[in-house]
């Protein structure tokens, strides 16, 4: 083992290998910190989309409440009075659809027969019990009910409430139904984040058989889903696959599409009876954080870079230029004094560490001796 | 008599009547009144008043289409374009019979358009960053049987825009456009975007921008301050660039790097003899000088051509930095080192010799190192 090469190698193999790992852990911390931050941001995200959709189930509820207890309504669905419930809330419904984002407004007779659609008053008399879990159960209970369905009218988020005659006879239901459209285009435009709601295919053709047949496009169909809505078509054509839409539950990730890092969060859309029957996505620039992780990690490294180069000074110098090297030319001197020469001298011995000095010192006491001889 | 106190009666109830208090439904003057009938609807027909049929605020949908850009300065913050600005909306009092229009909607261009839009309502809306007045500007208006207007508006000039040159040259600017309501407060009328609106906001297929890759148009929402605690609409629709870093490589990067070798070559070019440097100190300092001279030519030269990066904390201004750093390093180690021979003064020439071993490497790696890190920041 040649000492000059191998004792600075090893100490600055050590002291880079200590830098690295420290630099390493410091940059897991702040990977883990950045992750905290984005993993709030996911939640953030969730929280809004359940807000938001619990939101709408509500003013659903609380329109078809209203409706549901005014005396005239009682009065004429009792009567079974289509044409009277048609012209009383005709009006009422196309400026709900207009200003407000109603999309459906359905009365309901027992176990779930549509009597009247307000959307299309010529389409009635249809069994809605295989695909309106939420009608059947109203109208057995007789307890109000939110949530999302796929009616013939499109997917959307209903409220339904019981229906009672004056004397407080069960008649029947009465539901409306907010359009997803409007839930999204307002998150969008509050919140600055991208939405796109995915409907089963199957269930769509099977049951929301008035929709418009273009949403059946190859350029909206995701493996099984149709993406029936979406405020940004480009960007969730990148970043949801058939692959991540197969999740049965809340799910979040993040993907990079046209240059940028999304974090995307997929909501399923269950039924009244507990079925997946689409999901909703939400999605955010995730860029600033992603960025900051690069230039983090580029910044660790280089003071890194600086740790290891200086030590490695530190380390060079003190072995090599206070030890090995005066110790190379002692070495050369006594060689030289062996051989007869005592020319050699051993220059500022003054500035030589102690312990060689003494070395230094002995070899200028033989030199003295060999010159006394001669 | 009788006669007189008739007459007199007359003239009193004359009196009174002159001077009864004004109805109830005058307005001082200056001020504007809109009855508001069972159906939502004034009842005269001022269509240039608010739509308030569908509710306030009147919802105004946006879209904007770069037609083209001609010119993209980003030392001066500035493009010149064409854009194409559609605004849409409701206004229930402009309905009409479908089957009076064949094709399905009525047109009005030029000064037709110009005329009809003082016949109706229009939310007043300015581009709110074009630097001087528009070079060009057309409209045209659109009214459909169902009362929806659609107002196009082509406008040629040049936008003011921020420049960040932070991660200069892999920087990405944006060339935005704000439309912004300025007569109508959020109340009144709001600018939204939704996704037939998306669709429409893209740059134009063969739009091209020299030394720039254009992406997707992005659009954000603000809100600007008005009177009395009031708000206007605005929306940021911006156009996203992105610069072709490998044409400033050659001009920029190049020269810089190439001048950090130059307190490098003032440490390189010195040896030792027996622990003693061999060069001549005043030759290499002339070096480190030279190269003071050319770092300060190459900034200003580099300022004149790019003017936008000679501000701020950007990968240009560290480099240069960089490069100062370096050359009053190498100052330094030639005053220190080379002249005055510090390292042996005080530890011995060994010690001096290892120092200037170990400077002759460790200076480059850390100049370059620092540089590589630099670019980096700015590619991440």
């Amino acid at each position: 083992m040649k000492f000059r090469r191998s004792a600075p190698l090893i100490l600055i193999t050590a002291t880079a290998f200590v830098i690295v790992a420290a630099s390493i852990i410091s940059s897991l911390l702040f990977t883990r910190m950045i992750s905290s931050v984005e993993e709030k941001q996911f939640s953030l995200m969730h929280s809004i989309v359940a807000f938001s959709l619990e939101g709408a189930e509500d003013r659903a509820l609380a329109r078809a409440a209203l409706i549901a207890d005014l005396p005239k309504a009682r009065a004429l669905f009792a009567a079974r009075d289509r044409a009277g419930l048609l012209a009383e809330y005709s009006k009422m419904f196309t400026d709900q659809k207009e200003k407000y984002g109603v999309a459906q407004a359905q009365f309901h007779l027992p176990p779930a027969t549509s009597f009247l659609r307000l959307q299309t008053p010529a389409d009635f008399g249809d069994d809605l019990t295989k695909f309106r879990p939420i009608v059947v159960a109203v109208n057995r209970d007789q307890i109000s009910r939110k949530g999302f369905a796929i009616a013939r009218s499109g997917p959307a988020i209903f409220g339904v409430v019981p229906m009672f005659d004056p004397q407080e006879k069960p008649i029947g239901s009465f539901e409306v139904g907010i359009a997803f459209n409007d839930v999204l285009d307002s998150l969008k435009n509050s919140y600055n984040i991208e939405t796109a709601v995915f409907i089963d295919e199957t269930s769509l053709h099977e049951f929301a058989t008035g929709i418009d047949p273009g949403v059946f496009s190859d350029q909206n169909r995701v493996g099984k889903f149709i993406r029936f809505h979406s405020t940004n078509a480009a960007v969730f054509q990148s970043l949801v696959s058939d692959k991540d839409l197969n999740a049965t539950d809340n799910t979040q990730y993040t993907r990079e599409a046209l240059g940028v890092t999304y974090g995307i969060v997929l909501v399923p859309l269950r039924n009244g009876a507990g079925d997946v029957i689409g999901m909703m996505a939400a999605t955010s620039d995730f860029s600033a954080s992603r960025s900051s992780r690069k230039r983090a990690f580029v910044w660790q490294a280089l003071i890194a870079l600086f740790s290891i180069v200086l030590l490695a000074g530190v380390t060079l110098i003190v072995i090599r230029g206070t030890l090995l090297r005066p110790l190379e030319i002692i070495t050369s001197r006594f060689a030289m004094l062996s051989t007869g020469d005592q020319s050699g001298e051993i220059p500022e011995p003054e500035l030589l560490c102690d312990e060689l000095k003494g070395l230094a010192q002995q070899y200028e006491e033989l030199r003295g001796a060999g010159r006394k001889e001669t | 008599m009788r006669i007189f106190a008739v007459v007199l009666l007359l003239f009193v109830a004359q009196v009174a009547v002159a001077q009864s208090p004004p109805k109830s439904t005058d307005l001082p003057a200056g001020s504007q009144r809109v009855e508001v009938q069972a159906g939502g609807q004034p009842s005269s027909q001022d269509l240039t008043s608010l739509p308030l049929g569908k509710g306030l605020p009147v919802m105004v949908r946006t879209g904007l289409y770069f037609q083209s850009i001609t010119a993209f300065d980003d030392n001066e913050g500035a493009f010149n374009g064409t854009v194409d600005m559609r605004l849409r909306w409701e206004d229930p009092r402009l309905r009409y019979p479908a089957e009076t229009t064949p094709s399905g909607f009525q047109e009005y261009r030029g000064p037709k358009a110009d005329q009809k839009l003082k016949e109706v309502w229009v939310p007043r809306v300015a581009l709110a960053n074009l630097k001087e007045s528009p070079a060009d500007q057309a409209t045209s208006l659109r009214i459909f049987p169902n009362g929806w207007v659609e107002l196009m508006q082509r406008t040629t000039g040049r936008f003011a825009i921020p420049i960040d040159s932070g991660s200069f040259p892999f920087d990405k600017q944006t060339l935005d456009v704000e439309v912004t309501v300025s007569r109508e407060t959020t109340g009144e009328a709001s600018l939204v975007v939704l996704q037939e609106d998306i669709d429409f906001s893209r740059p134009a297929q063969d739009l091209s921008i020299d030394g720039w890759t254009p992406g997707l148009v992005n659009i954000k929402k603000y809100t600007r301050p008005g009177w009395y605690g009031e708000f206007h609409s605005g929306l940021v629709v911006g156009l996203t660039v992105a610069r072709d870093a490998g044409k400033v490589v050659v001009p920029v990067f190049i020269p810089l790097l190439a001048a950090l070798l130059i307190p490098m070559l003032a440490i390189w070019m010195n040896h030792t003899e027996a622990g003693e440097f061999a060069i001549d100190t005043f030759e290499l300092g002339n070096i480190i000088v030279g190269g003071l001279f050319a770092v300060i030519a190459l900034n200003f030269t580099i300022n004149a051509v790019y003017k936008s990066v000679s501000k701020g904390d950007n990968t240009v201004t560290r480099l240069f930095g960089l490069n100062y750093v370096a050359l009053g390093l190498g100052l330094a180690i030639v005053v220190l080192l080379y002249r005055y021979n510090v390292p042996m003064r005080l530890f011995g020439r060994y010690v001096q010799e290892q120092v200037f071993s170990y400077l002759s490497w460790a200076v480059p790696v850390l100049a370059f190192g620092t540089a590589l890190a630099f670019i980096l920041v700015a590619a991440s």
